[in-house]
């Protein structure tokens, strides 16, 4: 009886060797979702051009991401547009369409600890709610500081507040948050 | 594996005194009840014989008498307060005297039995939770079964995912043994669930002591024991349909349970289906945190020639639970939003029992075969094989439809060989011998397109253990050592791009040790001290994790250089039944860790495109824990049982100067209960018996071992909540049919608790009546 079980022992550490004992080569594909880079560009009525990017492009780990910072003149209204970037692939992707694509479910907020700026939207989703790829700056006397841009997915648009850009009552989740230092001379 | 022999609560003597040819129908059925323990006989047994719709209750003295019985097969119930009923096939061919012994276990702490010595683990701190437990509390995952008991808490992500820890272990220092199988899967996250139908299992046992040797390596903590038992000696179809309503959640549980024994082949099957919606605080609804199950096992045994026992086992889980929308937050400045906000975000005046991302979806298969030889009456040869599955997806809210897409996918797949061998001799000493073998594999499906948290790996394992126990006059020993070799083969990837693969490969070798010693001071008391030590070996995801765990909104970093954690645990149980109105337990423990593993959490924030994440490492330092376990039941006049436990626990780290985070808070339980001996007749077919009253209270402190830089939030405050059962069974000739109503949350409390992680977003679920029916034929 006992040749018997150990047979049947030796049959099952044979299974378990049979077993690859090697795990899976791990994927390493593509991350299509990963955003690495925020462009914000601001075009001055005179044809002046400051961008802000903010560049991470190994995701959440690893190295430091690259932070620009910018100088803007007094006074001044800029056109501004947000491009957000995956560049971690080949080709490049383009998240802003996916933004554009889903605006209802999408809306920027911009925090600004300088003095006198202030940034308005000039763009609206399906529902007349504004989203924020499109805005419009606006600068005061010489300050510094900074400027948050703050990308919420699935934000509660209809709640207080929140369609004339305060964040407080949005919900949602950050896919984005970034601060630039600014000097407005 | 384990003597199920005391299962088997009822020894039916039957006294085949075959006296001179009697009538056909005037057969008596007489004999005594008598407490397996005390000796002393039972009053109020109720006996009953479905066939002829006849029933007895025993006298003061024990003793029963049923007459007018014809020639015939029959079914006899044995029921009685406190116990579970029992129900046996037996053949009345002539006046029969049918002695009876219940074992009603020395400290029958209401819903807890504290185990007697009849046992596998006699020195062993344990308690555990019964059939009819089970039966009453269908609507509960495997972990709430688990909450009123002592030492014993629950670490939540809302209401449906929780996992038990007991004296403040859990997760991958805790051993979940289904069937006789150690549950694999990724028991590493706090927010995983077992995945076990507790409705397939009929009684579920806490050992508390040092580690159980043979249940592998690795287990600093308890071992939970979830086990069906074996098929009744049953020849008819016989089963059970249970359903049971809730009104926090509007969930619906359906279960049934088949079985039938012949001597070919003996089968059970279970199954369960649950259905719940979005549940309730006392103020709003909690969106997103409905569930669903759908499980089924079939158990089948065979016996050879009494010399050798078959059993087959197969179940599968499959779950998916949403996680409250409001909690599913990116980094430190969404948190800083939720925690400002009275009701969560996202949250709705209306019910919806839509389950959306964030949610999980799990699977988790079993196949077990079992072969139990019996070479002689005292030497036992025992081989279990057993595969298990565990497929676990996690969903978030992501963009472009991406939200379909999980953004965990993990499925292990494991496989595993026991051997043992146990004997006994004639001078007491009773040894098993044996060894394990389990391999595992662990992969990341790639098609979530986010980088894992934890890199894929494969684990082979292989222990040897030895046990014996040793009895003389009043004191029983016990000893165990174990040793266990695991290698770990892991293939990971760089954080930085481009992506390269790295590999680590690991042998760790440890080692267990445990003693214990009881001694049965007199009838009354009895005082036992265990004494455990065992090495872990650090697991992958503390080694190897690297990222977000978006379950908790931090970076989580491994450290490939941990060493093994080393634990000492020492108990002390001292248990008191003076009589049969009163009974205490005590239990302190005390627990060194050399090398705790913990994931501390980082003065940095890490700076990324999604804003500041809050940093965790897996560090190393000492630390211990300390706690006590108390419990006390009084019974007056045999119809009011009062109930009272205490759990105390503190844990440091020493290494830090620290108290150690996500320790359960104190606790104290408490409940009265009325139960109506008298059955009563409705109509001439129909009888109301066994109707019982509870009042139940539960009052959890606040965690004052905390320093206020170890979390967001101060911990919760104390809370006290109250709960109300009525429960009765209706007895028609065919069938037995129980029926209970309980209220939990009675008063609509507000609170949070501190293990639940939901308290960040949320309070806890309020009011909720369970309205329960139980159908067994």
């Amino acid at each position: 009886m006992k040749t018997h079980y150990l047979s049947l022992l030796a049959l099952v550490f044979s299974l378990v060797l049979f077993v690859s004992c090697d795990p899976e080569e791990p994927g390493g594909g593509p991350e299509p979702e990963l955003i690495t880079t925020l462009n914000y560009t601001l075009t001055s009525t005179t044809g002046e051009v400051v961008v802000l990017t903010f560049q991470d492009l190994d995701g959440d780990g690893g190295d430091a991401p690259v932070v620009s910072s910018g100088t803007l003149s007094a006074n001044t209204t800029y056109v501004g547009t947000i491009e957000l970037l995956n560049e971690s692939i080949d080709p490049v992707e383009d998240i802003t369409e996916e933004v554009e694509a889903e605006d209802e479910e999408h809306q920027f907020f911009f925090m600004s600890t300088v003095a006198g700026l202030t940034v308005d939207y000039a763009d609206q989703d399906e529902d007349d709610n504004p989203v924020g790829l499109t805005s419009s700056l606006t600068t005061g006397d010489a300050s510094t500081g900074t400027l948050t841009i703050n990308l919420i997915h699935e934000p509660q648009k209809v709640a207080d507040g929140v369609a004339t850009g305060d964040i407080s009552n949005a919900g949602g989740e950050s896919d984005i948050e970034v601060t630039f230092s600014i000097v407005v001379q | 594996m384990y003597n199920r022999s005391y299962y088997i609560a009822l020894v039916i003597i039957l006294g085949a005194f075959l006296q001179s040819s009697a009538q056909d129908c005037d057969l008596t059925i007489k004999g005594y009840v008598i407490d397996e323990s005390s000796q002393a006989p039972l009053a109020y047994v109720n006996l009953y014989i479905q066939e002829t719709q006849s029933g007895t209750t025993t006298d003061e003295t024990g003793f029963f008498s049923l007459d007018k019985i014809c020639m015939g097969h029959y079914h006899i119930i044995v029921s009685h307060i406190g116990c579970e009923d029992e129900k046996f096939h037996c053949d009345i061919l002539s006046d029969t005297i049918l002695n009876l012994t219940l074992s009603h276990t020395p400290i029958s702490l209401g819903t807890i039995v504290v185990s007697s010595q009849k046992d596998d683990y006699n020195n062993q701190a344990n308690l555990s939770v019964n059939r009819s437990v089970i039966e009453d509390n269908s609507h509960l995952n495997i972990s709430g079964l688990l909450e009123n008991e002592t030492g014993v808490s629950l670490l939540k992500n809302g209401n449906g995912i929780s996992k038990p820890v007991v004296h403040g272990l859990y997760g991958n220092r805790l051993v979940i043994l289904n069937n006789g199988v150690a549950q694999s899967g990724q028991q590493w996250g706090n927010d995983h669930s077992p995945e076990i139908d507790p409705f397939a299992l009929d009684k579920i046992t806490i050992i508390k002591g040092a580690n159980a040797l043979e249940y592998g390596s690795g287990n600093l903590g308890a071992v939970i024991l979830s086990e069906p038992k074996r098929i009744a000696k049953e020849p008819h179809l016989h089963g059970q349909i249970n359903y049971a309503y809730e009104t926090n959640g509007r969930g619906q549980t359906l279960n049934t349970r088949l079985g039938k024994y012949s001597e070919a082949l003996a089968w059970r099957l279970t199954g369960s289906l649950k259905k719940y919606g979005d549940r309730q605080t006392p103020n709003y609804f909690l969106k997103n945190t409905g569930l669903e199950e759908a499980n089924l096992s079939l158990q089948l045994e065979k016996t050879y020639n009494e010399k050798l026992f078959l059993d087959f086992y197969a179940s599968t889980f499959n779950t998916r639970l949403g996680v409250l929308r409001g909690s599913h937050i990116s980094n430190l400045t969404d948190l800083e939003r939720a925690l400002s906000q009275e009701e969560p975000f996202f949250t709705e005046l209306d019910f919806s029992n839509g389950i959306d991302a964030p949610k999980q979806e799990v699977s988790h298969h079993l196949a077990k075969a079992k072969a139990k030889y019996f070479i002689s009456e005292d030497r036992i040869l025992e081989f279990v094989i057993s595969g298990q599955v565990n497929d676990r997806k996690e969903f978030d809210i992501r963009r472009s439809g991406r939200s379909e897409i999980p953004a965990l996918s993990l499925f292990q797949s494991t496989l595993s060989a026991d051997l043992s061998y146990s004997f006994s001799t004639e001078k007491k000493w009773a040894i098993k011998l044996g060894n394990q073998t389990a391999f595992a594999k662990n992969t990341n499906n790639p098609e979530t397109g986010i980088f894992p948290l934890i890199p894929n790996y494969t684990t082979v394992k292989s222990g040897l253990f030895g046990t014996a126990t040793y009895s003389k006059n009043a004191l029983t020993y016990n000893f165990g050592l174990r040793y266990d070799i695991e290698d770990q083969i892991v293939l990971g990837l760089t954080t930085s791009f481009p992506r390269e693969v790295v590999r680590y490969d690991n042998l760790f070798s440890n080692f267990s040790a445990l003693a214990a010693l009881t001694a049965h001071l007199s009838d009354k008391q009895s005082l036992s001290w265990n004494v455990g030590y065992a090495m872990r070996n650090p697991a992958i995801n503390e080694l190897y994790s690297a990222g977000l765990h978006q379950g908790v909104s931090g970076i989580e970093e491994g450290d490939p250089n941990l060493t093994q954690e080393k634990a000492l645990k020492n108990t002390l149980e001292y248990k008191w039944v003076p009589g049969s109105q009163f009974a205490f337990n005590v239990l302190g423990y005390y627990q060194y860790f050399e090398d705790y593993i913990y994931l501390n959490p980082q003065d940095e924030f890490r700076l990324t495109i999604r804003g500041a994440f809050p940093v965790f490492s897996y560090e190393q330092a000492d630390a211990d824990i300390i706690g006590l376990d108390v419990s006390t039941q009084y019974t007056i006049s045999n119809s009011l049982l009062g109930l009272l436990k205490y759990s105390y626990l503190k844990g440091e780290n020493r290494g830090q100067g620290e108290p150690l985070i996500f320790m359960p808070p104190n606790s104290l339980f408490g409940s009265l209960t009325y139960r109506g001996h008298n059955t009563r007749m409705l109509t001439e077919s129909l009888n109301m018996e066994d109707t019982e009253i509870e009042v139940t209270n539960r009052y959890v402190f606040q965690q004052n071992n905390l320093l206020d830089e170890q979390d967001f939030l101060e911990a919760p405050e104390a809370y006290n909540l109250f709960g109300l059962k009525v429960s009765t069974n209706f007895i028609l000739p065919k069938y037995k049919i129980r029926t209970y109503l309980k209220v939990d949350n009675l008063f609509n409390t507000q609170y949070r608790d501190y293990l639940n992680r939901q308290r960040y977003f949320a309070d806890d679920v309020g009011r909720s009546l369970v309205i329960g029916l139980n159908l067994k034929f």
